[in-house]
């Protein structure tokens, strides 16, 4: 599935939060990874790549056809796919296993019974299976992300979509959630992700895209781009991140 | 520190509860002068169950539309629904009974006190319970919103699997302090003759001048049916707690 984004804006207000963005990702990169300063419009470039916000300008073409801009055309290509946000992912009043459950039969209509199996599949996958009764408060937040995981991957999206998904962690916890971010790669899962870890972007990511401001600086192949930068601000950036 | 306050507050609250029930109960009564009276007073009591339970059941279901209405994406509705919580909830209910029976009603030709009395004070709940929902929805985080479009609800679904759930939870407490509000209210319907239990003890007051022996079963018959509300919803909380 070749991804082409196609001169996209999107303006909240008066913020300018993505200007003017225009990108291609061929077929053959796995993983997309978005990265820049905090604010520098990645987590927002990501929700539109998603169909979870509409372009004010522009569009997201996805194999040669763009992005629908009404609710319910968007809805239907956000089933395709699995997002998992930095946290909060989780609905409080269910149990893990209801948490996973309820797309799977609410969205993509499963039996109950077909949708707890496939549930509980998707939990062993992650190593959860034995905290499926848990409600997400007795979970910690590296547990809470592994069933978010979980909830996204269930249905085999086509497409994962993560958003600075250790940024809420902890050191020890944000390991063990990449760990599972990258066997998700090893295992030919299609991701598209947003993060502030370079070391970890450098070594999953086929292709890297710096934003800033808003606007799309650079982009290219991993690991070529972290190793010689081709713009100054980019160059700056990393060695700024990548001091400690 | 915190176990000589909490010693401090009891004693105040003990001896004072002991101190008033002592003088209440010292006094000499003249029961026998109201007891021709009893079987007007449980009628009373029953008419002010039956109305309070038809209220609860209407008001609920007006604050629910009212609740819509104010969360609607349409600015006139909005704005309606504004106004008319804005003035239910600003003006006294005593003038509302007395509009909504003596110009109203009678204008439309509708003669049935109890049914009148029902209306009025299920539209007066029904604007206080709405600004109680309005304030559950409002605080369900965004990010519940966004999991919600994330993993492909529709906004029917997300309402009823994700946001309903946890504002049940949410407001309990204070709905049922709007329904302990709404039976005491109730007394209001005096004005225009409704035989409620607090017009049928002015009554027996009237005849019998024992005003004590007259008002005092209000306390035992109001705590009977406001208690059990208490009890429920403390029960409902507990069944609807999702945080351990």
């Amino acid at each position: 599935m070749s991804i082409e984004l196609k001169s996209v804006s999107k303006i909240y207000g008066k913020t300018r939060a993505v200007s003017e963005v225009s990108l291609t990702v061929n077929d053959d990169v796995q993983t997309l990874v978005l990265i820049g300063p905090s604010g520098g419009g990645k987590s927002t470039l990501l929700r539109l790549m998603g169909g979870l916000e509409v372009p004010c300008a522009g569009s997201v073409v996805y194999d040669r056809i763009p992005l629908s801009g009404d609710e319910a055309g968007l809805r239907k290509f956000r089933r395709q796919n699995g997002f998992l946000f930095q946290a909060f992912n989780l609905f409080p009043h269910l149990s893990a296993l209801e948490n996973i459950v309820l797309p799977l039969e609410k969205v993509h209509g499963f039996s109950q019974a077909k949708a707890k199996d496939k549930a509980m599949e998707a939990m062993a996958r992650f190593d959860m299976e034995s905290h499926s009764h848990k409600m997400p408060t007795q979970l910690s937040g590296g547990q809470q992300q592994r069933i978010g995981l979980a909830r996204a991957m269930a249905h085999e999206p086509k497409m994962l979509l993560l958003d600075e998904p250790t940024s809420a962690l902890d050191p020890e916890m944000k390991a063990e959630v990449l760990d599972v971010i990258e066997e998700l790669c090893k295992a030919g899962q299609r991701i598209i992700l947003t993060t502030h870890e370079m070391g970890f972007a450098k070594r999953v990511g086929d292709k890297i895209a710096f934003l800033s401001a808003g606007r799309l600086i650079d982009s290219g192949p991993s690991p070529d781009f972290f190793e010689n930068p081709s713009s100054p601000e980019v160059s700056s950036f990393l060695q700024k991140v990548m001091k400690w | 520190m915190k176990y000589y306050i909490s010693a401090l507050v009891c004693t105040i609250l003990g001896s004072t509860f002991c101190f008033v029930l002592w003088v209440v109960l010292s006094h000499e009564y003249d029961w026998a002068a109201i007891q021709p009276y009893a079987a007007n007073l449980r009628a009373g009591w029953w008419t002010t169950l039956l109305i309070s339970l038809a209220a609860m059941g209407l008001s609920a279901a007006i604050g629910v539309m009212l609740t819509a209405g104010q969360l609607s994406p349409h600015k006139l509705s909005r704005f309606l629904t504004r106004v008319y919580v804005e003035f239910i909830r600003g003006t006294p209910l005593l003038t509302q009974i007395l509009i909504g029976y003596y110009l109203i009603a009678d204008y439309v030709n509708w003669d049935s006190r109890f049914g009148v009395g029902l209306v009025i004070l299920s539209c007066f709940s029904g604007a206080y319970l709405s600004e109680i929902f309005r304030g559950g929805v409002e605080s369900i985080p965004r990010s519940q919103w966004n999991s919600a479009r994330a993993i492909g609800l529709t906004e029917s679904q997300t309402y009823r699997c994700v946001v309903v759930p946890q504002v049940v939870q949410r407001v309990l407490p204070a709905t049922a302090g709007q329904f302990a509000n709404l039976i005491k209210d109730s007394s209001l319907l005096f004005v225009i003759s409704v035989h409620e239990f607090t017009m049928q003890a002015r009554e027996a007051n009237a005849n019998t001048y024992a005003t004590f022996e007259a008002y005092l079963p209000l306390i035992v018959g109001y705590l009977l049916l406001t208690f059990p509300i208490s009890i429920l919803s403390r029960h409902l909380e507990n069944r609807y707690r999702y945080e351990h």
